[in-house]
């Protein structure tokens, strides 16, 4: 190859050595947001030995730990992405100077960066299932410590000193950083295989790797509570049963293997021009193919994460926006419906802002299941949140500790458990859990702020979230089993019998169920109640409509004694013509029938919006 | 680095020093976490380990007993075990802070650590987060109370988690003796383990004619028995309540296991009596259980009430005669009639030397924990007298708690903390029958309390350590099926 060939082959190399990380932190900080928030938020870093020396009573938890620390910094997700794409690069560039691979050939090693990518881009519903403290870095920083396995042994030629390092190191390795630590030595003697060594230089380190990586997890099974099955893949994600190991520990074996052939990639010494430059083509097309096709780009699920993130910001104005903007990017798709938790959390963002009357109905109902073949349970992503913000504080921890007990404590579960120990008065629980978040770096201030309120709990009435929950604990505590799902749970909750001292806010959330279920007698305790407490000057728009329907099925005199606006009388009288004009359709079918108009009333809702499942 | 020697010089000087502060003024009682002033501790206990919660500029803690005296700098008292040992060998110790405030150093008012007599080496808990249902994170510990030494005796992460999930509980010894040992494991490669003679065997105690398999148990003292209860046990949520969770039985019976026999016979049985907890007394004569009468037993599938339907249990403390050479039963006695002070009594134990029981009592239902109103009451079994400790309750749940073998300390179980994380405490009982201020296990860390997120349950005392690791433990539970037991029909009455 000539020098202008030569350089050609360099800039194609250099530029997508660049280009491809720089565009992958745009598009993980300005399109995966919310993604990356999720994750942080589903873990926990805090600045204390005792949880330190926690993590070190088994291996690899010193990995976890590590995870964990720069799992934080996703809090803000262009911080975390930069952070990622960072220690992407530097696996790549490590492995290239580590193996003395050819700069034409430079893009090979970015292989597993691709894979890491894709493999925690491609989790999606996933991150709900995933069991594994800080599985979102642990993976690279693993690869990063198998590489300098490679570099440090690499300093000892002498075929015993050689020996007795890769069984010190080896062993040291496992107990930080679990499989990684086993990858390391064996793809030190990999490497040492492929350098110019005597025959004994050659088999006694790879002797040692052998007995490292079949010693190593029997000698840490007796200090240890880690299943046996698991010991040669530890340190590697997992989740919760019913996920298939394959799924998640698949690709992380295909990086390391990787990783292992970097040292036989000396064998081939020279390649033709023709070669080389087909191997620049595969590699930027493969890695820009394998995050490309397994990254998750389900509309629903990110809107999902869209709307609990403006949940936790209290931005109530914008969780029905995204819902309504979602919708009106699927008005054309009669096969589309919103998942369980976006109708859940836009009825909770509309009720918050006083709008549920109004706007209940203006928006699609539906179902839609999740797009993936891990079912997450409903109650598992957003249970305590609206256990919480619903005045149901009992449900809502019962939730925190399901999730703590299976996936461990999160700043999440901290938050909430923190601000239902304050709705229950436990001065000493919330005091707990907020000594976990004041050593934290994001929620400090945070803490500091429920602290206050920790101090004086007059305080609560007048600040949010709390001023709009505690005016609906005005029940009394009843004992309910919840096996049926979380938005029945609720639903039972407020169909129940009124409190005696209901507030004005209890009587709204109570009237709004009680009109999504279409039961007619609870919908006339709850709207006389509605009536006599909120005094509304003028009645919101879907209680008229629902009040309106009812009187004419039931006939009962209501519709000569209640004052409806004309614009209801005229929308019902519209509606029933176009529905004895359609005659009878299933949901699909009435989608594409009626207008957006007469779609978002009540009359179409108690009609067509059918087969809806709760969950 | 001149400077960091010259520190580090007068540091070393001052750590050596076992004088005090010069001029101190005398001061106020010192705050410390935990509250250890004024205690009385086993000879043989750790450290008591605390932390000084006064806002000062500097801390000096002299521990003085007999002609032993021990200064410890800082705000984290931590003793050295050795140093420990010293002071607790010469008796009763004073304990003075001294807190440098910005006028100068102050001397706390000086509090007692008495010291009596020794407690059994170890105690054996399950730990658990908080939950409701679900169990990804259980093990059963057990505590070296002469040090901060623990070891894992066998935790649910050990079976193969794709498999499914297991629930461990109920960990008993026979007589304080770690060599007899047994606990259940629930659903994934469930059954009943025990540990007897050096051997591991497990076993499906459920039978055709039993309602469940064995749950909560109590060895015989002198014969190869365990009396167990048998639970169909549900659980549902408050909806605004700190105490969370109601625990409930829609069913229970009381059945003895023949372990050489290999044998369930029923104890009690009734459909209308929720017969549980027993216990019995030191000779094995008398076995203590509590029971709740229900008139319509299938009331709660019908109404499907579960909170009035708990709310109405009311267990009564029961006590029935048994001839352990054949097996045979007498009358059942009323004991206490804890619903008729619309009460309720659970967990009953007896004292080693059979003068006392200890059980406890709540508003209703058989799973106190979760009642803030739950206290421990302490009956004379000469005298049948009874009282509250009051000596030992707080405003919070009181529940599971045991002898040691000598009969001087009880262990008990408490949320008085938080509410909601079940700390042990431990209770020295004075020769006039009333028990010392209790104070919490001794923890390396004095703010491991705060910290730790997960309850103890089930604290028992055993005088060894149990012999048998945890990898042995599982392999075996994770590799046996459960043998099965025959049924016999009940003797006697």
């Amino acid at each position: 190859m000539n020098q202008k060939e030569e350089n050609k082959f360099s800039v194609i190399t250099t530029k997508a050595r660049w280009v491809l990380p720089v565009a992958l932190w745009a598009v993980l900080s300005f399109c995966s947001g919310p993604f990356l928030a999720k994750v942080e938020e589903r873990s926990f870093f805090q600045f204390d030995l005792f949880w330190f020396y926690d993590f070190l009573g088994q291996p690899a938890g010193l990995l976890s730990w590590c995870g964990l620390f720069f799992t934080q910094f996703l809090h803000l997700p262009w911080l975390g992405a930069l952070i990622w794409v960072l220690l992407l690069t530097l696996t790549a560039e490590l492995t290239r100077i580590v193996f003395r691979i050819s700069s034409k050939y430079a893009l090979l090693t970015y292989l597993p960066a691709a894979i890491f990518t894709g493999y925690n881009m491609s989790m999606g519903y996933l991150i709900y299932l995933v069991n594994h403290p800080g599985f979102f870095f642990a993976p690279v920083l693993g690869y990063l410590w198998a590489l300098l396995s490679v570099v440090v042994l690499r300093r000892f030629t002498k075929p015993a000193t050689s020996l007795i390092l890769i069984l010190i190191w080896g062993f040291a390795g496992y107990y930080i950083a679990g499989v990684y630590g086993l990858a390391g030595v064996i793809v030190s003697a990999v490497d040492t295989a492929f350098s110019d060594r005597s025959r004994m230089g050659r088999i006694l380190p790879a002797a040692g790797a052998v007995a490292v990586f079949i010693l190593a997890p029997i000698l840490f099974l007796g200090s240890t509570t880690y299943c046996l099955s698991t010991a040669w893949t530890l340190g590697i994600p997992d989740s919760i049963h019913g996920i298939s190991l394959a799924r998640m520990q698949l690709p992380i074996v295909i990086a390391l293997v990787l990783l292992a052939l970097a040292p036989v990639s000396r064998i081939f010494g020279e390649l033709s021009d023709k070669i080389c430059l087909r191997i620049q083509i595969a590699s930027i097309v493969v890695l820009l193919a394998i995050p490309a096709f397994s990254w998750y780009k389900d509309r629903n699920f990110k809107t999902e994460l869209e709307m609990i993130q403006a949940v936790e910001e209290l931005d109530w104005e914008k969780v029905p926006k995204l819902f309504d903007q979602l919708a009106q990017d699927h008005e054309s798709d009669p096969s589309w419906q919103p998942t369980r938790i976006m109708v859940a959390l836009k009825d909770l963002a509309l009720i918050k802002t006083g709008q549920e009357g109004n706007l209940g109905f203006g928006f699609d109902d539906g179902s839609m299941q999740q797009n993936t073949d891990n079912k997450v349970q409903m109650s598992m992503q957003v249970g305590w949140i609206l256990g919480f913000h619903y005045g149901i504080p009992g449900f809502c921890q019962r939730w925190i500790y399901e999730e703590s007990m299976l996936f461990g404590w999160s700043n999440m579960t901290f938050k909430y458990s923190t601000m239902t120990a304050l709705l229950f008065g436990n001065t000493e629980l919330a005091d707990k859990y907020l000594t976990m978040l004041d050593k934290t770096i994001f929620y400090r201030k945070w803490a500091r702020e429920q602290r206050k309120l920790n101090r004086d709990r007059s305080l609560l009435a007048t600040t949010a979230p709390y001023d709009l929950i505690l005016p609906l604990l005005c029940y009394d505590d009843v004992v309910l089993a919840d096996q049926e799902g979380c938005e029945t749970f609720i639903k039972r909750h407020f169909g129940g019998p009124s409190p005696e001292n209901s507030t004005p806010l209890y009587d709204r959330v109570a009237l709004y169920f009680a009109i999504k279920s279409k039961d007619p007698t609870l919908f006339w305790t709850r709207f006389f109640l509605y009536l006599e407490s909120n005094n509304p000057h003028k009645i919101d728009r879907y209680y008229q409509e629902a009040a309106y329907l009812y009187s004419s099925i039931q006939k009962n005199g209501l519709l000569e004694a209640l004052p409806f606006d004309d614009q209801v009388k005229d929308l019902y009288n519209s509606f029933t013509e176009s529905a004895s004009k359609f005659g009878p359709m299933n949901m699909e079918e009435a989608k594409m029938k009626f207008p957006a108009n007469l779609r978002h009333t009540f009359f179409y809702y108690y009609y067509y919006v059918n087969n809806i499942k709760l969950f | 680095m001149k400077r960091f020697l010259s520190y580090l010089t007068i540091l070393l000087l001052t750590a050596s020093c076992t004088g005090t502060p010069k001029g101190a003024v005398p001061g106020t009682d010192p705050v410390i976490y935990p509250d250890y002033t004024n205690i009385t501790v086993p000879s043989n206990i750790a450290s008591p380990n605390f932390l000084i919660e006064d806002d000062a500029n500097g801390y000096v803690t002299l521990f003085k007993s007999g002609d032993v005296q021990v200064r410890i700098s800082g705000q984290k008292v931590c003793i050295p075990l050795r140093k420990w040992r010293k002071l607790t060998s010469q008796g009763d110790i004073s304990v003075t802070i001294y807190e440098k405030k910005d006028n100068g150093w102050v001397m706390m008012k000086p509090f007692d650590i008495n010291v009596g007599k020794e407690i059994d080496a170890y105690v054996t808990y399950r730990l658990i987060p908080p939950s409701f249902q679900t169990f990804g994170r259980l093990s059963i510990n057990q505590r070296n109370l002469t040090n901060f030494k623990e070891r894992v005796i066998y935790a649910n992460s050990m079976a193969a988690a794709d498999d499914g999930e297991q629930c461990i509980n109920c960990h008993s010894f026979r007589n304080w003796h770690a060599d007899r040992m047994q606990f259940h494991i629930r659903q994934l490669n469930g059954g009943t383990v025990y540990y007897m003679d050096g051997k591991l065997s497990k076993l499906n105690l459920k039978t055709d004619s039993t309602i469940s398999a064995a749950v909560y148990p109590a060895w015989h003292p002198t014969h190869d028995y365990i009396a167990y209860s048998n639970n169909m046990t549900f659980q549902n949520i408050h909806t605004n309540n700190l105490e969370r969770m109601e625990a409930f039985d829609d069913e229970s019976d009381l059945v003895l296991y023949d372990i050489y026999k290999n044998a369930v016979s029923v104890i009690e049985n009734k459909r209308d009596e929720y017969e549980c907890h027993p216990y019995w007394t030191p000779d094995g004569q008398t076995l203590f259980y509590v029971s709740a009468h229900v008139d319509d037993p299938d009331w709660f599938f019908s109404v499907g009430g579960a909170s009035v339907h708990n709310e109405l249990l009311k267990y009564n403390l029961y006590c029935k005669s048994f001839n352990p050479q054949d097996k045979s039963w007498g009358e059942t006695q009323l004991y206490y009639d804890a619903a008729s002070v619309d009460s309720s009594i659970t967990w009953p134990r007896i004292s080693p030397d059979g003068t006392k029981l200890l059980a406890c009592l709540s508003s209703h239902g058989i799973f106190p924990p979760y009642q803030s109103e739950a206290d421990l009451v302490m009956f004379d079994l000469g005298n049948g007298s009874f009282r509250y400790v009051d000596e030992i309750n707080s405003n919070r749940a009181e529940s599971y708690h045991s002898w040691s073998s000598n009969g001087r300390w009880v262990i008990f179980s408490t949320r008085r903390e938080d509410g909601t994380y079940t700390r042990i405490y431990l209770s020295y009982l004075k020769d006039d029958g009333y028990f010392t201020k209790p104070f919490p296990v001794p923890q390396k860390d004095p703010e491991f309390s705060r910290k730790f997120l997960y309850s103890f349950n089930v604290p028992e005392f055993s005088i060894d350590p149990i012999k048998v690791s945890a990898r042995v433990i599982s392999s075996f539970v994770n590799s046996t099926d459960p043998g099965s037991v025959s049924y016999e029909q009940k003797e006697g009455k």
